[in-house]
């Protein structure tokens, strides 16, 4: 260090160029400078290359008329091209949260199955795993798709019995028929859910406070039952319960899961499962041995002893790595596109074989499936934040 | 001791990411250029072929030039097609597409074998050209409006005269569209067929359930296990596809295309707009086989019309460029006769590939010479 | 999102306690652990006819049903895709070089080790069961390609493969410590070759290269071109600067948000369209290695920092203590740790990016799984229902590398004593 300047005690400072805080900025300046650059001159590139070749650089196009039909929704052709990036975006996220959901049940029993005491279900459970998590997701969505549930029944051949129709069409099922005061009775039913909720809150504080059996389940669905009834009723039964009807090689009726979306969910859930085990099981081997011996100690059998005192603990740990992992479902759905279902990624690769400008939908598209990451892993924060263990 | 044991596994991947950055740089190095004996080669053969120095051009310029320069035609063609394009189990591509891949190498190159053939799916294909991934598509590409003017598309002679049809099972009973109310109908996306089956069915107020794949091989299969009753596609592919019906399925005879034509479908070469040079080599390259037809020259007896007196036959003469006629096209002389020696004309190509004789079987029809009837017509060359 | 990036081999769980074994008669083993309750009793009735049931038509399948055919007429476009037939030779030599120098360096890593333990006063014995049972995916992979094979010639290359490993491992153990160095300069050159005699001297182009081939290529090209990128990111997520650490965290976090098979798409549709106008757009094969190198540099540099994380302050500070400066105490005293820790999670993201690969079927690239995809599509082969064989011939061989991978990578953990800091 220069020393010699500071003796004389006027001027302290180094000078600019041996200044740690100038230097820090201007490295930082000079940095953000160059990423800028780059990112404009990719930008310009991109605008430049794009006009060379007359293509559009705006965004009208998306209310343009799209031209092309969409499988299994209520889509017209001459709806707006927007308007089918939407239903893209729709069965991106159906298909999501359902593989979500289910993924979490089966995950769990398999986890759970790891750790079984039964020789044969942990080896089971095992083989499952590995087996699964071993392969790429998108060869087992063919190999479902293609060897498995094309096999199965044809139309002419379709299994028809106790109001479900199945074939290697798809799987169609009772489902409800709505007329015109469903959109009323929907919010009935939101109103039923809230108020449920309040009764179920109301009965843990009572249990709470006073100790007597809560029974808060009943008392919650009780609630929920006849609120939507009594709309039900009031409203005029607005909605019914219709069956699927098999006529010669059509279906009429019902609810209609093709046989592209139940591949994509299924394979979904089985593969993502085998990841939520892993997580499941390393969980429950975290939380300490000390706390089941205690369980054991208090009387709890082995199910009183998961349900209470394991799997709670164990779900904490749980929550980060599983929130990875129902992040990355929804990032796979996006493979949906080999097998013909119109997700978001395979309705934007649609539009963009129609002649519509493929940097502009991409970006889209991009920015579509980062906020459906950023939603889900805001919302695993939040309950890690809730749930979670402190200070980890 | 123990330190250096364990730095061995930590040292691989820095050693993988060095080989692999030094193969990438040589592989970038290579992408664009040349192996050096590729470039010899040129400079040799620039003098010979009384070409503008090749060497010498930056690969900013046409793509003739730059057809040249690399030696090899990058031509943009179809996998999944029986009979148009497709992949032998020894590794090769073959078809109608393939071989006019193979015209246009003949006639620039002088070497109907230097073509890198590029698969592309529907969606992909115009992009692979706006890119310059490849130099011509040869991939039953409807000729359109829009393909035209808005992606900035050029169509060179269509080589193939096609209609959108529909193919269903016998068995089901189909006698046209209008019959299909409530059916599942198969077709590929990003197609102009895609378009088409929309208006067709809403024209004859039918309602169906439209199931688009990406590829042709997920499609067929879903045909093929019924998934859906309809299968609409070019005529010419439809007819592909169900002479190869396997027969435990019934065979050909099981499926019947439809007579409606839902659309015409002129299947064409395309180059990127703003290379005329380019655009007329190719054009040029495709009317040669038509007109090598018209004057009856193919590929077993072209070497006996070489000795033809230029006095007596002077069309035959300039088209052969016997007498050195240079029309300006970017062409050598004699492309002709690389054409119809390494590939042949126009009507050898079909019938080898398509026509009565193979699996396909299909009649030449609209794919004739305007004096049989059909639409192929060769400008006068001169 | 930060709290949510906890790598999964932080949950590997402490092996089972396992009871000690051959004490007991095989009576009691069934009774304690296929009987000891009434629900477990009940899952061992009802799993017993279920497992027996599916092993019968599994093995009758694979015995009996299946008709191979279909992957042995292709085997080769399996393997090469439409690989050029008359330069087979060159991915030949390839294989050569690259078993040469993995025999190379199992035997100088064999030696290291029996060194390292004989310093400190153990002696390493290896029994052969151990080996075997190691090896056992890696032959049964081997044995199940043979069973393909209809010609000689693939066989006796084979086996010159072999020999060559076997060759290489034996020179490996002799090199001495001091010589050892130059290990490394095989290594790369072996690997650099094994590239260069492919593609190079009128060698093939990447765009022809097919099958599981570029499979392969793919997936060790991405790894480690990812590799020096990722460390550069999560260099810059731990700097002190703020807007670096911006800038990193952003690109993690928006490579890390999207699906790879989008990245993929922009990469083939969106990529040539920013290079400067006129500029030659790089081949398919490249565009996605860029794309694989962008997206595995993200999670490479969440790995990397996480074993940053896991130095001790104590490892900075002795080295400001000894006066090093930054790029000194990174580069001799943490980079090294770091990257020890890191070294089976970035197994694991290796696994990853080999199973991810596949994805390049989407956008038109000829691996592995497309070349399976597309042979049933071959008039011989047509409408047979035949997608059983192919799929499962290539789950098998991506099952057999990506499991091989992680069992490798477990032994490493549990020998580089990780997870026991």
């Amino acid at each position: 260090m220069n020393t010699g300047q500071r003796t004389n005690g006027t001027d302290t400072r180094p000078p600019p160029w041996r200044d740690v805080r100038v230097l820090r900025i201007t490295v930082q300046v000079a940095f953000l400078a160059g990423v800028a650059a780059l990112l404009w001159l990719l930008a310009n590139n991109l605008v430049q290359n794009m006009q060379a070749q007359g293509m559009r650089t705006d965004f009208g196009f998306l209310g343009q008329a799209a031209g092309f039909p969409l499988a299994g929704a209520d889509f017209s052709s001459r709806d707006s091209i927007w308007a089918a990036l939407v239903v893209g975006l729709r069965n991106t996220l159906v298909v999501s949260a359902w593989g979500i959901v289910l993924a979490t049940v089966l995950g769990v029993f398999v986890g759970i199955a790891r750790l079984s005491s039964n020789w044969l279900v942990r080896k089971c459970a095992a083989a499952y795993v590995e087996a699964l998590r071993n392969i790429p997701l998108i060869v087992f969505l063919l190999f479902l798709y293609l060897a498995i549930l094309q096999q199965l029944p044809r139309i002419n051949d379709a299994i028809d019995g106790g109001g479900f129709v199945f074939s290697n069409r798809g799987l169609y099922a009772p489902w409800f028929d709505v007329d015109d005061d469903s959109g009323l009775f929907l919010g009935f039913c939101a109103v039923a859910i809230v108020l449920s909720i309040v009764v179920v809150r109301w009965r843990t504080r009572r249990f709470n406070a006073t100790g007597q059996p809560h029974h808060r389940i009943v008392w919650g669905a009780v609630t929920f039952g006849v609120v939507v009834g009594v709309a039900w009723l009031a409203l005029g039964q607005p909605v019914s319960v219709t069956l699927p009807v098999l006529d010669g090689r059509t279906v009429s009726g019902g609810y209609e899961l093709t046989v592209e979306h139940g591949a994509l969910l299924l394979g979904l859930v089985l593969y993502m499962a085998a990841f939520v085990a892993e997580i499941v099981r390393g969980s429950i081997l975290a939380v300490p041995k000390g706390q089941a011996e205690a369980a054991n100690a208090l009387g709890l059998s082995g199910a009183q002893r998961y349900r209470h005192v394991v799997l709670p603990q164990a779900l904490r740990i749980a929550i980060p790595p599983a929130g990875n992992e129902f992040i990355n479902l929804a990032k796979n759905s996006a493979l949906g596109i080999a097998i013909a279902f119109p997700e978001l990624l395979r309705v934007t690769r649609i539009a963009i074989g129609q002649g519509q400008p493929a940097p502009q939908l991409i970006g889209i598209m991009m920015l579509m499936y980062l906020a459906i990451s950023l939603t889900l892993s805001l919302i695993v924060n939040v309950l890690n934040r809730r749930l979670g263990l402190r200070g980890v | 001791m123990r330190r250096r044991t364990l730095l061995l596994p930590v040292l691989i991947p820095p050693i993988l990411m060095l080989a692999a950055c030094t193969g990438g740089d040589d592989g970038g190095a290579d992408d664009p250029g040349l192996p050096d004996d590729d470039l010899v080669e040129d400079i040799d053969a620039g003098p010979a072929d009384d070409d503008e120095n090749a060497t010498d051009e930056t690969p900013t310029d046409g793509t003739l030039a730059q057809v040249r320069s690399r030696g090899v035609l990058n031509c943009g063609i179809n996998g999944q097609v029986p009979g148009f394009g497709f992949v032998t189990p020894e590794g090769t591509y073959e078809g109608f597409d393939v071989e006019f891949c193979q015209v246009v190498a003949a006639a620039v190159l002088g070497d109907a074998d230097a073509v890198e053939y590029i698969e592309l799916t529907a969606e992909a294909r115009l992009t692979a050209l706006q890119a310059r991934e490849i130099d011509v598509l040869i991939r039953n590409t409807t000729w359109t409006a829009l393909r035209d003017g808005a992606e900035n598309v050029s169509f060179a002679t269509t080589t193939f005269y096609d209609g959108q049809g529909m193919m269903v099972r016998t068995d089901d009973g189909f006698s046209s569209i209008a019959d299909m109310q409530d059916t599942v109908v198969c077709t590929l996306s990003g197609t102009t067929t895609e378009l088409n089956l929309e208006s067709a069915f809403s024209a004859h107020g039918v309602d169906y359930e439209p199931l688009t794949f990406e590829d042709n091989d997920t499609l067929r299969e879903a045909f093929l296990t019924d998934r859906c009753d309809g299968w609409t596609s070019d005529k010419s592919q439809l007819a592909a596809f169900k002479a190869e019906w396997p027969t435990d399925e019934g065979g050909p005879d099981a499926l019947v295309v439809l007579d409606e034509t839902m659309s015409k479908e002129p299947l064409s070469p395309a180059t990127l707009d703003g290379d005329v040079e380019w655009f007329d080599t190719v054009n040029w390259a495709v009317i040669a086989t038509i007109q090598a037809w018209e004057f009856g020259i193919d590929s077993t007896n072209v070497d006996e019309f070489l000795a033809v007196d230029p006095e007596e036959n002077p069309d035959v003469a300039r088209f052969l460029g016997i007498d050195d006629f240079n029309p300006g096209l970017g062409l050598d002389a004699d492309f002709a006769v690389d054409i119809l020696q390494q590939v042949g004309n126009y009507q050898e190509i079909y019938e080898r590939t398509v026509g009565p004789d193979t699996a396909l079987g299909l009649e030449p029809e609209l794919n004739n010479l305007w004096t049989e009837g059909g639409l192929l017509y060769a400008p006068p060359y001169r | 999102m930060s709290e949510i990036k906890v790598h999964s081999s932080e949950y590997r769980p402490p092996p089972p306690d396992r009871p000690p074994s051959g004490t007991r008669s095989p009576g009691v083993w069934v009774r304690q652990n296929l009987f000891n309750t009434w629900y477990n009793s009940l899952f061992t009735l009802i799993l017993v006819p279920a497992i027996g049931y599916v092993v019968y038509r599994a093995i009758r399948f694979v015995l009996v049903t299946a008709r191979w055919e279909i992957v042995e007429v292709n085997l080769t476009n399996l393997m090469v895709g439409t690989f050029p037939r008359s330069e087979l030779w060159r991915p030949w030599a390839a294989v050569a070089i690259l078993a040469l120098v993995i025999g190379l360096g199992l035997g100088v890593t064999a030696r290291a080790n029996v060194e390292a333990a004989r310093i400190r006063g153990i002696e390493l014995t290896t029994s052969w069961q151990q080996n075997a049972r190691r090896a056992a995916p890696a032959l049964l992979l081997v044995a199940a390609l043979v069973t393909f094979v209809r010609t000689a010639t693939p066989l006796i290359l084979l086996a010159a493969t072999v020999v060559l490993a076997v060759a290489g491992y034996l020179v490996g153990r002799r090199i001495p410590p001091h010589r050892r160095r130059w290990m490394h300069l095989a290594v790369i050159t072996g690997l650099l070759g094994s590239y260069v005699v492919v593609t190079q001297f009128d060698g093939v182009s990447l765009d022809r290269w097919g099958g599981l081939m570029l499979t392969v290529f793919l997936a060790i090209g991405g790894i480690a071109m990812a590799f020096p990128v990722g460390v550069l990111i999560a260099l810059g997520r731990r700097s002190t600067l703020p807007a670096i650490r911006l800038v990193s965290v952003v690109y993690i976090e928006l490579i890390r948000g999207m699906p790879l098979i989008a990245l993929l798409f922009m990469g083939w549709l969106i990529l040539p369209f920013m290079l400067p106008v006129g500029f030659p757009t790089p081949g398919r094969t490249w565009r996605v290695v860029i794309i694989l190198l962008l997206f595995t540099a993200a999670y490479v540099a969440e790995i990397v920092r996480g074993g940053l994380q896991s130095i001790p302050r104590g490892q900075y500070e002795a080295a400001q203590a000894l006066g090093l400066p930054p790029w000194k105490t990174m580069r001799l005293i943490i980079l090294p740790q770091a990257l020890r820790n890191v070294i089976p999670a970035m197994v694991g993201q290796f696994i990853s990016l080999f199973k991810d690969t596949s994805l390049v079927l989407i956008v038109g690239l000829t691996d592995l799984l497309a070349v399976a995809r597309r042979v049933t599509q071959q008039p011989e082969f047509l409408g047979q229902g035949l997608h059983a064989e192919t799929l499962l011939f290539v789950s098998f061989i991506y099952w057999v590398g990506s499991y091989w991978m992680s069992r490798e990578s477990q032994r490493l953990e549990t020998r580089l004593g990780l997870g026991e800091r």
